[in-house]
């Protein structure tokens, strides 16, 4: 295993820890989870370098198009909540709350 | 300076653990930049210098600048940056021990290396009949998105064009 991809993993895995543990913006969730699409990004870019599979080069771009497609619906998403409450904080989600 | 690439990779996830730890969304924004360009660069340094450009052009340029647009949007009045709260600075000094530890337990045990010998001219330059051409491999993996995988293309650019009414849907009804 080459030492970069598993800089790069460590990544990852940060970043996922940033999804699932919340603070008090919604917003730094969704950047934590751009940062799951970065994280992607390169190691399947240097993949594709590296074993010189040249038609895998494909799966970056297509990668950047849904994570574009994803990142518009969840700022959609967050609008809709800063609209409703003024801010994003989490905390303000408890509609569905028992 | 063989082992640049390597540091490139640590700052990678230096700024990771910047946004990671969670400070106020602005800041969050700035390491994810950072991030940005150290991986453009590790990118770039394998030799694959159309996507780190559609990275910079796509990833950097597109996509977090509608982020920064709307964290200016909904953001507070004093953001909390990686001093002002101890939660904050607590995990971000707990990501870079991590890491340091990481960079000291690779460099002891000798496990650095440079998987591809990025001089080595027989990966672009092919050999066909009497003549010798020239291609650029990430450059035309990407140009096989328009022959080999032209209805993967179709999906793409459609899913794109729904998106923009799925958006304006949601933003409409409150």
């Amino acid at each position: 295993m080459p030492s970069i991809y598993i800089n790069i993993f460590l990544a990852f895995i940060l970043a996922l820890l940033g999804i699932l543990v919340y603070r008090s913006h919604l917003i730094s969730s969704l950047l934590c989870l751009e940062g799951i699409i970065l994280s992607l990004f390169v190691l399947i870019t240097l993949t594709a370098l590296n074993t010189h599979f040249t038609l895998s080069f494909i799966f970056p771009i297509i990668l950047l198009v849904f994570a574009a497609c994803e990142a518009a619906v969840g700022l959609a998403l967050l609008v809709i909540v800063s609209n409703t409450y003024g801010i994003d904080y989490v905390q303000n989600l408890n509609l569905l709350q028992c | 300076m063989t082992y640049v690439v390597f540091l490139l990779s640590v700052m990678f996830v230096m700024g990771f653990v910047g946004f990671s730890s969670k400070p106020s969304p602005i800041y969050g924004g700035l390491g994810l930049i950072v991030s940005g360009g150290v991986g453009c660069g590790i990118v770039l340094s394998f030799g694959g210098s159309f996507l780190g450009l559609m990275m910079f052009l796509i990833y950097l340029g597109g996509m977090l600048v509608v982020f920064g647009y709307t964290t200016a949007m909904a953001t507070e009045e004093y953001p909390e940056t990686w001093g002002s709260n101890v939660m904050i600075l607590g995990m971000f000094v707990l990501g870079v021990l991590m890491e340091v530890g990481l960079v000291v337990y690779m460099v002891m045990s000798d496990g650095v290396e440079i998987v591809v010998d990025f001089k080595n001219m027989g990966d672009w330059v092919v050999f066909e009949g009497d003549e010798v051409g020239l291609i650029r491999e990430d450059s035309m993996g990407v140009a096989a998105l328009y022959s080999y995988g032209s209805w993967l293309m179709v999906v793409a650019g459609w899913s794109l064009f729904v998106s923009i009414f799925i958006v304006i849907e949601i933003t409409r009804g409150a």
